[in-house]
């Protein structure tokens, strides 16, 4: 039997402009073996939803602007509610205020990544939270 | 029926009269030639030999090899008055003046930052105050994307990475106190549909405080570019509506707003997303040229039409390509615009640009080393010979600049102006055997883009088959490996990595939620107090405009006067044109 491949679901919040980073993380999971779903520009609700249609193990979202932690607050809230917060594992990239990142650890996001990140960092980062010990 | 010609078929048929000042006497090429040989068969390590032409590894670069050595062999066919030439005289490789800085000083615009209105004034005045030619308005996440503060989307980045515009009081707001006819003002509107919204808030701001329109000098971006390619967002109009919006709004600018530039073709957002120096200037090149037709269809003359039209260009790490490319954009441009548009008028061929240093080459490991990579590119662009310059501050991957980071990279601006002496000459760089060769190479390369854009439909066309989208995705994947083995070298990131990096204690901006509040409240009041019967008329002169082919710019401006929003605006456009899906690729 073959194991099944992590799943990533990468979404940006509505009005993210950037993608550079998001795609450069998606060639980085999929070079790395992981199956990768890139849903765009989207509302909180409609990332959860995306995720449990896809049955995704890790979501991971990318704020470059600011808003990360009142979306993402959102988007924890929304995810508690269906009932998924605890099966999907939450990682966060881009850029936001030092200050934030204790609150967004607290709320759920067990990963940030900053632009400093290497591929290797953020690969063995999601192995670890999902569980995948290979 | 005949098939349309390509630029490069056009420029080729039509440019033959090289040789009446050739720049080396072939005899002598021929002896050089043959020491040269025998130098580097000599002289030369086998190994060197062996690698005489490497491939300069950097980010956004553009894969040219390069010699170890450039001598007057790879310079060989020059022609001086066709190919250099005189600074401010055709073909306008060495400048677009004729005593470029001793004459007037590229612009030193910085942004202006982030915050609300009144924080933006604020910051404008500083810069302004600490030796800065022009000021530079950048958007928050919300205006630039086209939302209203109050929209739920909105929540958290309101004042985050720019100044909130939603209607014409903010304008009124940022400006206060700014002598608008004297400093010119670049407005960072990005998208077509964005900048027919917001310049005409400014355009009211204006004439509310006794100002003539035809007096105010200043720049807008509005380009398709950025709203079909670079940018990421919920909702999209078709491109090719996009285009047309983009005329619309030059047309108007053009006769309402005489000294305004009403284009910025922005290759630098395109390519810190993620394509090469060639591919940069060749998409802004061809948006260029089916601006040029397009208005022509609409009767207007291409040197009308190219008066004022502006460029924006990303410049990096690789030195000297970059002040070749930016020589031979200058002359490209020429040639476009005389022999593809025939024009007569010296203004129309001048490709004239702003510079912003890369952002995406800065690092967040060790960030000092910011400060130097920057300088370098600013560098590169003053003897580029750009117009106008931002250097971006060595925070990039932290937070948009606080004041203090901003004058440091005023400072960058004025130690390379005042204390270098690089200013006092024009483009020094002309006659290197290197810089010349490849600056042909650098046009050639760009002139072959567009041909292959313009085969396969044109600008309009790449985007709506999403081909440009794939080029970018491909590329950044490529560089990413790069990266990743270590064949593009980051010092201090992949390159003599330290251990245990520490991050050194950098101050970001603060986030306040305040600032919606207030933009929410300021709203609250604004759309009590207007006539909204009046409004609703005006936003629905917007879909009919959209509809019928009318200019649309001037009933954003009826709008903008009666009180509309911005969030009001957009979705009038969206009802108008209808949503297009932009390819995702990865």
């Amino acid at each position: 039997m073959s194991e099944r491949k992590i799943k990533v679901l990468l979404s940006a919040y509505s009005l993210e402009t950037h993608s550079r980073g998001i795609i450069t993380v998606a060639s980085i999971l999929r070079d790395a073996g992981m199956e990768v779903v890139y849903i765009g520009n989207n509302r909180p609700e409609e990332i959860i939803e995306s995720a449990i249609q896809e049955d995704a193990d890790v979501i991971g979202i990318t704020s470059m602007c600011g808003g990360a932690l009142q979306l993402g607050r959102e988007l924890m809230r929304i995810a508690d509610e269906k009932g998924v917060k605890d099966r999907i594992k939450f990682v966060l990239g881009g850029i936001f205020p030092p200050e934030e990142e204790t609150d967004l650890k607290n709320i759920g996001f067990e990963l940030l990544f900053k632009p400093g990140a290497t591929s290797e960092e953020i690969v063995e980062g999601i192995k670890s939270i999902v569980g995948d010990t290979s | 029926m005949d098939k349309k010609k390509t630029t490069k078929e056009i420029l080729e048929e039509k440019i033959k009269e090289k040789g009446e000042t050739p720049l080396y006497n072939q005899e002598t090429i021929k002896k050089t030639k043959k020491n040269f040989e025998e130098w580097k068969n000599t002289n030369v390590s086998e190994k060197d030999r062996k690698t005489w032409e490497v491939v300069p590894q950097t980010m956004l670069g553009s894969g040219i090899p390069r010699k170890l050595l450039y001598t007057p062999l790879d310079a060989a066919n020059l022609d001086y008055m066709e190919d250099i030439g005189f600074s401010g005289d055709e073909p306008f490789t060495r400048g677009c003046y004729p005593n470029m800085y001793r004459g007037r000083v590229f612009t030193m615009r910085q942004l202006s930052g982030a915050g609300s209105p009144e924080n933006v004034n604020k910051r404008m005045k500083f810069l302004l105050e600490s030796g800065s030619t022009g000021t530079n308005l950048a958007l928050d996440l919300p205006t630039v994307q086209m939302f209203d503060s109050d929209e739920p989307e909105a929540i958290g980045q309101v004042g985050t990475v720019g100044v909130p515009v939603d209607c014409v009081q903010d304008m009124e707001t940022i400006y206060d106190g700014i002598p608008i006819d004297e400093i010119s003002s670049s407005i960072v509107t990005h998208y077509p549909r964005n900048t027919a919204i917001i310049f005409p808030m400014f355009l009211v701001m204006a004439e509310k405080r006794g100002y003539d329109w035809k007096k105010l000098p200043g720049s807008v971006q509005n380009d398709v570019t950025m709203e079909c390619i670079v940018r990421r967002a919920p909702e999209y109009i078709p491109p090719a509506d996009a285009f047309r919006v983009q005329c619309d709004n030059i047309e108007f600018i053009r006769n309402e707003v005489p000294r305004w530039n009403y284009i910025t073709l922005n290759g630098y957002n395109l390519r810190e997303y993620g394509t090469s120096s060639i591919t940069e200037m060749a998409v802004a090149f061809a948006n260029g040229i089916s601006i040029i037709e397009e208005m022509q269809k609409r009767g207007y003359d291409p040197d009308w039409t190219a008066e004022r039209i502006a460029f924006f260009w990303s410049v990096g790490n690789d030195f000297f390509e970059e002040v070749a490319r930016l020589r031979a954009a200058r002359r490209l441009w020429y040639k476009i615009m005389k022999y593809r548009f025939d024009s007569k008028q010296p203004r129309s061929q001048l490709e004239r640009c702003h510079v912003q240093t890369s952002g995406i080459s800065l690092q967040r490991v060790e960030p000092y080393n910011n400060v130097i990579r920057a300088a370098y590119h600013a560098l590169a662009a003053i003897l580029g010979g750009c117009q106008s310059l931002h250097v971006d501050a060595y925070t990039e991957a932290y937070s948009v600049p606080l004041e203090e980071d901003s004058l440091l990279s005023l400072r960058t601006q004025q130690i390379i102006n005042v204390e270098t002496g690089v200013t006092q000459v024009v483009d020094p760089m002309a006659g290197s055997f290197y810089i010349e060769n490849l600056t042909d190479i650098m046009e050639e390369k760009i002139l072959g883009e567009i041909e292959e854009i313009e085969k396969q439909g044109g600008y309009v066309k790449i985007i709506e088959s999403g081909w440009i989208h794939n080029k970018i995705s491909r590329f950044i994947q490529e560089e990413r490996r790069k990266i990743d083995d270590g064949t593009i070298k980051v010092v201090g990131y992949n390159y003599f990595r330290q251990p245990d990096v520490k991050e050194p204690p950098i101050r970001c901006q603060e986030v306040s939620e305040e600032i919606r509040e207030n933009q929410i409240k300021k709203l609250k009041k604004w759309r009590a107090e207007r006539d909204n019967d009046k409004v609703e008329s005006c936003l629905g002169g917007i879909v009919d405009a959209c509809k019928s082919g009318e200019n649309v710019t001037y009933k954003t401006l009826e709008a903008a006067r009666a009180g509309a929003t911005e969030g009001e605006m957009r979705r009038k456009f969206t009802e108008a044109f209808g949503l297009w899906r932009q390819p995702l690729v990865l």
